[in-house]
């Protein structure tokens, strides 16, 4: 992916040598073609099309502020009730990713989903130990971690 | 006091750390260049830089962060007050009193008209010292038991 961006950023210097305007706008068109030429030529390359990666980033990003927004609103809910009817615990999350930045972006977007927060990961960075603030559907809770954000991520680092 | 050690998993930390202190850095040298006009320059320039090294000494330990940067805080405070006094020293060559400075517009390759101030090199001096003087404050404190 960073040598396909890389390459697209080559070609389109090498357009604005070929036509000698070096203006911003004669960058951007060689990056146009340059990306074009990538797409043509893409069975040269070992990974996928960066666009698709940049993408999946972009949905990861939308990922993020809905879930923050949902967040907020389910707090607000749980503050105004009158009656406090919330039952806090810890339970393990089994992860199958293995980066570091991949762990750190999967425990902060875990700690901004409505009701859990991520305390603690383990030394083998396997599991993650998440407290919530309602442990009655653990099991829906851990299934919806995985359905989205665990996804979202593999779905960058492909 | 002993302190009882509990190995934490600190990954999320240090990732963190590795993208945030690129940025903090970036930006202290941008308030260091932005100091002649608009609020900032080398004073707060050297601490946002010495607090990024703080937070690589919070986020690693102090071998490590010795290891990557691998700078004498020392022979740095002394560079920079070595620069700071020639900036002074510079005025005696053209008859004007000591640490007077001056400016000029020159055409450069690249960037055109730009004006460069001999202030800057001060400038200079004050940042290395502030990053030097911090940096051997907090390292001195850290390393005595």
């Amino acid at each position: 992916m960073a040598f396909q961006l890389l390459l697209n950023f080559f070609l389109a210097f090498i357009w604005m040598f070929l036509s000698n305007d070096y203006s911003s706008l004669a960058f951007f068109k060689g990056f146009f073609f340059g990306g074009l030429v990538i797409v043509a030529l893409r069975r040269f390359f070992t990974h996928r099309i960066y666009f698709l990666n940049i993408i999946a980033v972009i949905k990861l990003l939308f990922i993020f502020l809905s879930e923050l927004i949902k967040s907020n609103f389910a707090v607000l809910k749980v503050i105004l009730s009158p009656k406090l009817t919330i039952q806090p615990g810890i339970f393990a999350l089994e992860t199958d990713l293995e980066k570091d930045w991949e762990i750190t972006i999967l425990s902060n977007l875990i700690t901004l989903t409505p009701g859990t927060l991520v305390v603690e990961v383990s030394e083998d960075n396997k599991t993650l130990y998440i407290h919530a603030m309602d442990i009655g559907d653990v099991e829906q809770a851990k299934l919806d971690i995985k359905n989205t954000f665990e996804k979202a991520i593999k779905d960058v680092s492909r | 006091m002993k302190k009882t050690h509990v190995k934490t998993n600190d990954v999320i930390f240090q990732t963190v750390t590795k993208v945030v202190a690129f940025i903090i850095i970036i930006y202290s040298l941008h308030l260091f260049f932005s100091g002649h006009y608009t609020p900032g320059g080398g004073f707060i320039g050297g601490l946002m830089t010495a607090s990024a090294f703080v937070l690589m000494l919070l986020a690693f330990d102090i071998k490590t962060v010795v290891n990557t940067l691998q700078v004498d805080y020392i022979k740095l405070t002394a560079t920079g007050l070595l620069i700071a006094v020639l900036t002074g020293v510079g005025s005696f060559f053209f008859d004007v009193p000591f640490l007077t400075h001056t400016f000029d517009y020159v055409q450069l390759p690249l960037l055109g008209k730009t004006a460069l101030a001999t202030a800057v090199l001060f400038d200079l001096g004050v940042y290395l010292v502030v990053i030097g003087v911090t940096m051997t404050i907090i390292q001195t404190i850290g390393e005595t038991e």
